[in-house]
């Protein structure tokens, strides 16, 4: 049976105050709503300049509870009043100095679904991660929403293989990957990594990076969202490299049945022979 | 660049020459590597020879200082194969009757193809056969080089167009020429129309391959500048050598990327682009069906879509590709003419049209701030044959739109049934009965307007307030005896009652053909009210 999940990803620049970055992606959430989008994900940390191209303690006041905090909650009231899916980067308070870099998921009814937690911390110039967050310890959680079973791989995660194959094999359709990344730096594997993830793995990636030179370094990042399909394939073009934008394609969920049923890839991998990979 | 400049025999090649075959030549070694390029034919028997060598040479040799040692034999194998030989050619007959056992397999064993002559021929020949081939490829390359360089540098000089660069890349290079951005959307093609066709046929597929374009003839080279690349140019199917090829590539990169950075546009490629595909559909010149291709091509879905024709006004191309960005619309925009751009979204069938052109309106005028770009559209079509005369509609509407006086109430979105007697009007303005009647009808002041050149603009200020004396003093900052006077000549010139509602209303309708008649001028007659204020249509 083919179902169709009509996805988008948000890309955009600092604008220069939480508040205001805050009311840009509840627009961008009723404008993705108006089209019939029926799942969401925005930029890493998408409420706040990348702030991790500075080590200073004082954006420590960015990150809040997941999910008591009032943007989780404010957003699950949006999600509600549109019946979208939002999948939201941000900065998590566990308690005073435990802090993570977190995506959380919430369903099309507003309720809370849960959280992933970047697992994988840079720590080189211009993302001194290290500074601002613990490693993740949430595992990989798929969440099954109502438009289909997500995962989230946030950033720099994705240069590890192994977490892309953990979503995969719990069972996600599509995973989304938030990103803050500048053309310097990866702009030449921004369209090799996540394709060749979404291929391995037979699953739709959206990957997201957000666009602009903010006030806080030169890291120029490079927007260039989209999403591609378990064949490798872009679905539609990737967004601007300059401009924000808003990325909804349709994604029809037979062609991950069909490329797995051609290339089965789950069938044939060897666990057994894998040991060596999770020795410390 | 220097590679463009790298001979194009191979080893293979080289073999199949006449004159080579004539020797009778056997591999009998390193078979698999026989497409090496060959850079050099070099004649050595000592049995250092590497240290001569700097790669890509074929070496002529009849072994006369290798007989006898096994061991000398393998280290001259070995020490060509670390200087990069290509190939290594032995006559047989003067030192060694048949192919030596130890040279073969150390041959084999580095891949290197060694070749051995049974009719051995004076190698002089051989070396001036190969070399003269080799540098008339170079000389020719060379030759290609300028005269390329020289045409485009030429056009670049008189500041030609993008297209006519193209044009000039595709005659030398005799195979379709694409230009993309780095999302692979295509700017710009050249050459022979059905074979272009056939390229964009097939670029959906080839423009989602992550990996990029690939594949046999297909040449590439990347456009940018100061750290940035921005696009590529394509050589889609080149039948000539690979070297060749590629020359021709870089060649064309380098004068567009030059072509950028002097001539410039005031528009960005992709902008031309889009306005060049918009311009054909409008035109109706191309039927909508041959320029499928390039709407596809140029980013836009078109299978199972429902189409929105909308015109703008008074809002830049850029602006309104922002906007589609920001609402993650589907479209491509382009600068018609004359103030006004057209915008053609591309909705999944489920999609709403009429919301969501309301939604683009809408979210334009908030971004804009002074609310003030009107939006006109054309019923959805969802079928791309309907897009020509979508377009027109939708230009026609907002024309008819421009001609109103400012201050109407329009929704955001403005169709054919908004514009009323004036949409009907204007489309009706190039019939002769209908320029006859408002010649007929306004004849008196026509003629009169050098004499009495304020009296037309009363006229229209008179009507578009529904006969409002005071209004009309008011706006046209003249006393109402004043008013009253050039009224009465009015009715004078033009032989009515303007207090007759039919006459009044005829006259109105005239006036209205006169301007959309004079839609160049309609700037000025429509702010006859607007630099005013708000007046009553």
């Amino acid at each position: 049976m083919s179902r169709v999940i009509r996805a988008a990803v948000f890309q955009t620049a600092w604008t220069g105050d939480k508040e205001s970055m805050i009311q840009v992606h509840e627009q961008a959430a009723r404008d993705a709503a108006a089209q019939g989008a029926q799942v969401l994900c925005f930029q890493e940390l998408f409420y706040g300049p990348y702030f991790c191209q500075v080590q200073d303690k004082a954006f420590y006041e960015y990150a809040e509870q997941i999910p008591e905090g009032p943007i989780v909650r404010r957003f699950q009231a949006l999600a509600k009043e549109l019946g979208l899916v939002l999948v939201l980067p941000m900065y998590e308070e566990e308690q005073p100095g435990v802090l993570y870099n977190t995506a959380a998921v919430i369903d099309a009814d507003g309720s809370y679904l849960g959280k992933y937690r970047k697992t994988h911390i840079p720590q080189v110039e211009g993302f001194w991660e290290k500074f601002y967050f613990r490693p993740g310890n949430s595992g990989w959680p798929v969440f099954d929403t109502a438009v289909g079973r997500i995962g989230v791989y946030i950033c720099y995660d994705r240069h590890f293989p192994e977490g892309w194959r953990a979503l995969g094999l719990a069972g996600a359709e599509i995973v989304f990957n938030p990103s803050a990344t500048s053309r310097g730096l990866s702009s030449y594997i921004w369209q090799l990594e996540q394709p060749a993830a979404a291929v391995a793995n037979e699953y739709f990636v959206g990957a997201i990076n957000r666009v602009g030179v903010e006030e806080l370094g030169s890291n120029d990042f490079y927007g260039t969202s989209y999403f591609v399909d378990p064949e490798a394939q872009f679905v539609g073009e990737p967004a601007s490299d300059k401009e924000t934008e808003l990325v909804v394609r349709d994604l029809d969920t037979a062609k991950l049945r069909e490329v797995r049923d051609r290339w089965q890839f789950y069938r044939d991998r060897a666990p057994g022979a894998y040991t060596p990979l999770t020795a410390p | 660049m220097t590679t463009a400049l790298e001979p194009a025999l191979s080893v293979r090649q080289v073999l199949g020459l006449e004159r080579v075959l004539a020797g009778e030549p056997e591999v009998v070694a390193g078979a698999g590597h026989l497409d090496r390029p060959v850079r050099w034919v070099h004649v050595a028997e000592a049995a250092d020879v590497g240290v001569m060598l700097s790669g890509g040479e074929m070496v002529l040799t009849t072994g006369v200082l290798l007989a006898g040692d096994p061991e000398a034999q393998a280290e001259y194998i070995r020490s060509l194969h670390r200087a990069e030989a290509a190939a290594v050619v032995l006559g047989l007959g003067r030192a060694f009757p048949a192919p030596p056992e130890v040279m073969r397999r150390a041959a084999e064993r580095c891949g290197l193809p060694m070749v051995v002559l049974h009719r051995p021929f004076p190698f002089a020949e051989l070396t001036e056969e190969v070399q003269s081939r080799l540098v008339r490829r170079k000389f020719a390359a060379v030759s290609l080089s300028e005269s390329v360089r020289t045409a485009l540098t030429g056009l670049i000089t008189a500041g030609a167009p993008l297209q006519r660069m193209l044009d000039e890349i595709a005659v030398h290079s005799a195979c379709p020429v694409v230009v993309t951005n780095l999302a692979h959307r295509v700017l710009a093609t050249a050459g022979e129309r059905s074979a272009v066709d056939d390229v964009l046929r097939d670029w959906e597929r080839i423009a989602r391959q992550a990996g990029g374009i690939e594949g046999d003839g297909w040449v590439r080279a990347e456009l940018g500048g100061r750290g940035e690349r921005w696009g590529r140019i394509v050589l889609c199917g080149y039948r000539g050598d690979a070297g060749t090829g590629r020359l021709l590539a870089d060649r064309a990169a380098e004068a567009l990327v030059l072509h950028r950075m002097l001539v410039g546009a005031a528009h960005s490629w992709e902008e031309q682009s889009a306005q060049g595909l918009l311009t054909d559909l409008v035109s109706g010149v191309v039927p909508a069906r041959q320029l499928l291709p390039r709407a596809r091509a140029a980013g836009l879905p078109v299978n199972r879509r429902t189409f929105v024709p909308l015109v703008v006004r008074d809002a830049s191309a850029t602006r309104l590709d922002r906007v589609l960005r920001l609402l993650g619309l589907p479209g491509i925009v382009a600068e018609l003419a004359d103030g006004a751009t057209a915008v053609l979204l591309s909705l999944a069938r489920d999609q709403d049209p009429e919301a969501l052109a309301t939604h683009f309106a809408t979210r334009l005028r908030a971004g804009s701030g002074d609310g003030a770009a009107v939006v006109a559209a054309a019923d959805a079509r969802t079928g791309w044959d309907d897009v020509p005369a979508g377009l027109r509609e939708a230009r026609h509407v907002a024309e008819a739109v421009a001609e109103s006086p400012a201050g109407l109430d329009l929704p955001p979105v403005v169709r054919l049934r908004d514009v009323h007697l004036r949409g009907l009007v204007r489309l009706l303005r190039d019939d002769p009965h209908v320029q006859s009647f408002a010649e007929r009808e306004l004849d008196g002041l026509l003629c009169g307007t050098a004499a009495e050149p304020d009296l037309l603009p009363v006229l229209r200020t008179y009507l578009a307030t529904g006969r409002n004396k005071s209004r009309t003093a008011q706006l046209r900052h003249v006393s109402r005896p004043a008013l009253y006077r050039r009224l009465e000549a009015i009715e004078a010139r033009l032989g009515v009652d303007l207090d007759d509602f039919e006459q009044a209303a005829s006259v109105h309708i005239a006036l209205l053909a006169h301007d959309a008649q004079q839609g160049r001028n309609r700037g000025s007659a429509a702010s006859t009210v607007v630099e005013h204020g708000p007046a009553q249509g």
